[in-house]
């Protein structure tokens, strides 16, 4: 499958988000044949983790790769720069940035986070916020960025709150509630906080996050800065930075908008602290601007980033191109979470609508899922005995707090099951082999949990 | 494969790779370009990159049990390869990260630390050559003077006839600071410079290092393994990097940084944290989050290939180090030139210097002449701007720098150079107003 060669101009991004009108999308068999390169009996239900990229893709990354090593002088010189700043004006356009200078391709949300963290480790190393000034973040915030906040946070002498997310969760009131109650805890004790960390989509456990609405409190409250966290939120969840309004906003390609490992986009609002990112791996570039920068830090594989226009043509042969897909997605993992609920007399972890691709489904007690290990041994044992892919969570309960129950006992863990249009095996599939799968478990027995 | 070091493992085969698979192994590069630079951004052989290839297809299979059961292995593989070709003490010593630039900027942002918590103060010295990578540079703006460092550059002498014209250069250098009271924390030594390339004599620097009572010494060393002898324990420095992609036939990218043990060692990071952050540089620099790790994960394979030649590394170093020196050779006396160094100052690379009447008197103008040599010519050459010196007369300001691997063919490329330049040196006969460089 051709890709657009980005040497030939730009193409109208604009349509970007508008499906070819087509008469004929992307069929079954097609679909299989793009993961065709997936490994055939498991039941990839771990989307949200590391993503999928269809063969076309994959073939447009290899073409380009070779490019490199055909003439690597020429396509530095002639081709690197033009194809990065051509997947920038896509991603500007799907997520309805103002300007294509505020958005940087990175590898990966960790990068961004550390980009982000690396300056405010300057701010207190260069005397602009004092001692025990804050980082305020989800308890439930990706680990990767807990220890970004500790490297370049704590060790510089800030100090971190966190909001505890209630799980199982109702409504968004209860996760607004919360995050409000912090802000309070934060400000009484006289600390002012310098940045706000929101998740637009947690990961473990994983709920979508009213970030507009948290992003607004965080303005009327006076914190300084929002960082969103949104590692899952492209081809997941519609993204709009503007409507969520915070001052940097990053989300992982690679994950659910089908690009190879890996790519993502850092999207920093234009404004007068924009200029002093820097990405932590300084090249020539250095001094030229935050996506200047991340488009050369030294030599290296630059294809998964080069690649965005065939992605987009992958979409778009979908009907509704990514939103139809992103609705299908959620439809489908809902659908096949109330079936596991049914079944077992569980419970989702959110109601639908706080949900994406992704859904929570309560494991039963009789399970007895006690610890973060046990979610661990569970999880090696249903991808090495039943071929079934999918992160376990353990729920932990609080003091004093009465847990949900099913009718043996509280239930303590939660397995995330993720939807994409590639899933190899159908959803009525998929939903048995993990029945089966836990049903083979014998549950009755807790044997090396 | 297990063997304990490059040179060792070159077992004595009955059949060494023919002309025709080298050939092979390179026949996607492009077939009407002359490549002869090597030093710029490498070259990766068509068995590795297949080898690469069933990586990244065991990944996209299956990609939870890849990260779960392989990755780290298989990093873990790949640095103790790095280690025994380097002749390191321990596999803990030995990171892998994606190119010298962040390599670099992992020592830099230690630095950073250094100061943000007090150990060195405003005013602290790092030391490097004028000639430092351009990247090199801009990293230590970005992390040592924005913390409050202070950068003293020693001058390369350029064209340059023996080592101890640069020994001399840089003890000056470290005296001058002595007597300015300056506390020098860090020197910043290539062990073979990009432009104008030059092996300097790296031992012997860090010894005068080591005399001075200089905190750190840092290696830059892009071009090391693959170009030139490189030996941890003989070196003595305290970090090391080298580029696996320029000589080493690794695809992009790939780079090795040795951190020798000591109490510093565990301080440093890699700049993208993850959950393995305090786990020790080697570790977290095998996890930086989801990416491709292909490229690093396939050092193992590079050994194969290298040990298909004669004398595994050490024949490729040693032929291409003749070859180049040859050509160069036979080029500056077509042109009436000179080296811009002496052989034993020579790796894979050799600076030649190019005909005065080329007229190359500025960085554009090298620039414009590699453009035109590409275009034209089909030659991808890097060339050199060399400023005339007060009180010089009549200096060569202008070399190219020719690089040799294994898929150059020495006598083609010669005649084809040779060619070239007749008709380009004819077209500036009568010499013209308008030169060609500005096309």
């Amino acid at each position: 499958m051709q890709h657009e060669d980005p040497r030939n101009g730009e193409s109208d991004h604009r349509s970007s988000k508008k499906p070819k009108l087509s008469s004929k999308f992307i069929t079954e068999s097609d679909i299989r044949d793009e993961f065709s390169h997936h490994h055939p009996r498991v039941a990839r239900i771990n989307n949200g983790s590391f993503g999928s990229c269809p063969g076309s893709v994959l073939t447009a990354q290899r073409h380009l790769q070779l490019q490199f090593l055909r003439q690597p002088d020429a396509f530095y010189f002639n081709t690197l720069r033009d194809g990065i700043t051509a997947s920038r004006k896509i991603i500007k356009d799907f997520i309805n940035a103002d300007h294509v200078d505020e958005v940087s391709l990175v590898d990966n949300a960790t990068t961004a986070a550390a980009i982000v963290l690396q300056r405010i480790g300057r701010s207190f190393a260069e005397g602009k916020f004092q001692k025990n000034d804050t980082v305020l973040m989800l308890h439930c915030a990706f680990q990767a960025v807990k220890k970004s906040i500790q490297a370049y946070v704590t060790r510089a002498g800030g100090s971190v709150i966190e909001v505890r997310l209630p799980f199982p969760v109702n409504s968004e009131e209860e996760i607004i509630s919360e995050f409000k109650k912090s802000i309070e805890e934060g400000k009484s004790n006289g600390r002012k906080i310098r940045l706000a960390i929101i998740d637009h989509i947690t990961s473990m456990p994983s709920l979508v996050i009213p970030v507009k609405e948290l992003v607004r409190i965080c303005r009327a409250e006076g914190i300084e800065q929002v960082f969103v966290d949104a590692a899952h939120a492209i081809g997941s969840v519609k993204v709009d930075v503007k409507e969520v309004g915070a001052d940097f906003y990053v989300s992982n390609l690679h994950k659910w908008f089908f690009c190879p490992p890996s790519v993502a986009f850092l999207y920093c609002k234009k404004s007068t602290s924009s200029s002093d990112l820097h990405h932590p791996v300084v090249s020539h570039e250095y001094g030229n601007g935050l996506p200047v920068e991340s488009a050369w830090i030294g030599t290296r594989d630059y294809s998964s980033q080069l690649v965005v226009p065939a992605v987009l043509e992958f979409v778009n042969r979908f009907e509704g191109g990514i939103d139809g897909i992103m609705k299908r997605n959620h439809d489908e993992v809902v659908k096949m979470g109330k079936m596991l609920v049914e079944s077992w007399g569980t419970n989702l972890g959110s109601p639908p609508e706080m949900s994406a691709a992704m859904i929570m489904v309560g494991l039963p007690s009789r399970l007895c899922l006690n610890s973060e290990e046990d979610a661990v041994t569970l999880r090696s044992h249903l991808r090495d005995r039943y071929e079934v892919e999918v992160p376990i969570f353990h729920q932990v309960s609080k003091d004093g707090e009465e847990g949900v129950r099913d009718k043996d006992g509280f239930i303590t863990g939660y397995l995330r099951m993720g939807k994409c249009a590639k899933c190899f095996i159908r959803n009525e599939e998929a939903v048995m082999k993990v029945g089966a799968a836990f049903h083979g478990i014998n549950i009755c027995v807790l044997p090396s949990f | 494969m297990n063997t304990t070091s490059a040179s060792a493992a070159a077992t004595p085969q009955p059949f060494f790779i023919t002309p025709a698979e080298v050939f092979s192994e390179f026949s996607h590069h492009h077939p009407s370009v002359a490549r002869i630079n090597n030093g710029g951004l490498g070259c990766c052989p068509s068995s590795l990159i297949s080898s690469q290839r069933q990586i990244q297809l065991q990944w996209l299979r299956q990609p939870d049990e890849f990260f779960f059961n392989q990755l780290q292995p298989g990093m873990l593989r790949s640095r103790n390869v790095i280690k025994d070709l380097i002749n390191a003490d321990h596999v803990d010593e030995v990171s892998i990260v994606d190119n010298a630039s962040t390599a670099i900027s992992i020592v830099l942002q230690h630095m950073a630390w250094g100061f943000a918590e007090g150990k060195f103060h405003s005013g602290d010295a790092t030391v490097m050559f004028h000639c430092a990578y351009g990247a090199v540079k801009k990293s230590v703006e970005a992390y040592f003077v924005r913390a409050g460092g202070y950068v003293i550059e020693v001058p390369l002498p350029f064209p340059v006839n023996s080592d101890d014209e640069i020994l001399q250069e840089f003890r000056q250098a470290l005296e001058k600071a002595k007597q300015n009271g300056r506390s020098v924390r860090l020197a910043i030594i290539d062990h073979v410079t990009f432009m104008p390339t030059v092996v300097m004599p790296v031992k012997q620097l860090v010894s005068i290092c080591r005399e001075a009572g200089i905190d750190h010494v840092f290696i830059d060393a892009a071009h090391g393994i693959g170009c030139v002898d490189v030996d941890m324990k003989q070196i003595g420095a305290d970090f090391y990097t080298s580029n696996l992609h320029k000589w080493l036939f690794c695809p992009p990218s790939a780079a090795f940084l040795y951190c020798r043990k000591s109490n510093q060692s565990s301080a440093l990071h890699h700049p993208v944290v993850t959950h393995q952050y305090g786990n020790g540089l080697a570790t977290e620099s095998s996890w930086i989050g989801t990416r491709d790790y292909s490229a690093q994960l396939v050092v193992p394979k590079i050994l194969e290939f290298v040990n298909r030649f004669e004398g595994g590394i050490d024949g490729i170093k040693r032929r291409n180090h003749d070859a180049v020196v040859d050509m160069g050779e036979m080029l500056a006396k077509a042109w009436g030139t000179h080296l811009g160094c002496p052989p034993h100052m020579c790796s894979s690379m050799v600076m030649v210097g190019l005909p005065a009447c080329l007229h190359v008197s500025s960085d554009q103008d090298s620039s414009k002449l590699r453009t035109y040599l590409r275009g034209k010519f089909g030659v991808e050459v890097s060339i050199y701007y060399r400023p005339p010196k007060d009180g010089e007369v009549g200096p060569l300001t202008g070399y190219a720098r020719i690089s040799y691997q294994v898929y150059n063919k020495l006598l083609l490329l010669l005649l084809w150079f040779i060619d070239i330049s007749g008709k380009y040196l004819s077209l500036l006969q009568p010499k013209a107003t308008t030169l060609p460089l500005s096309h």
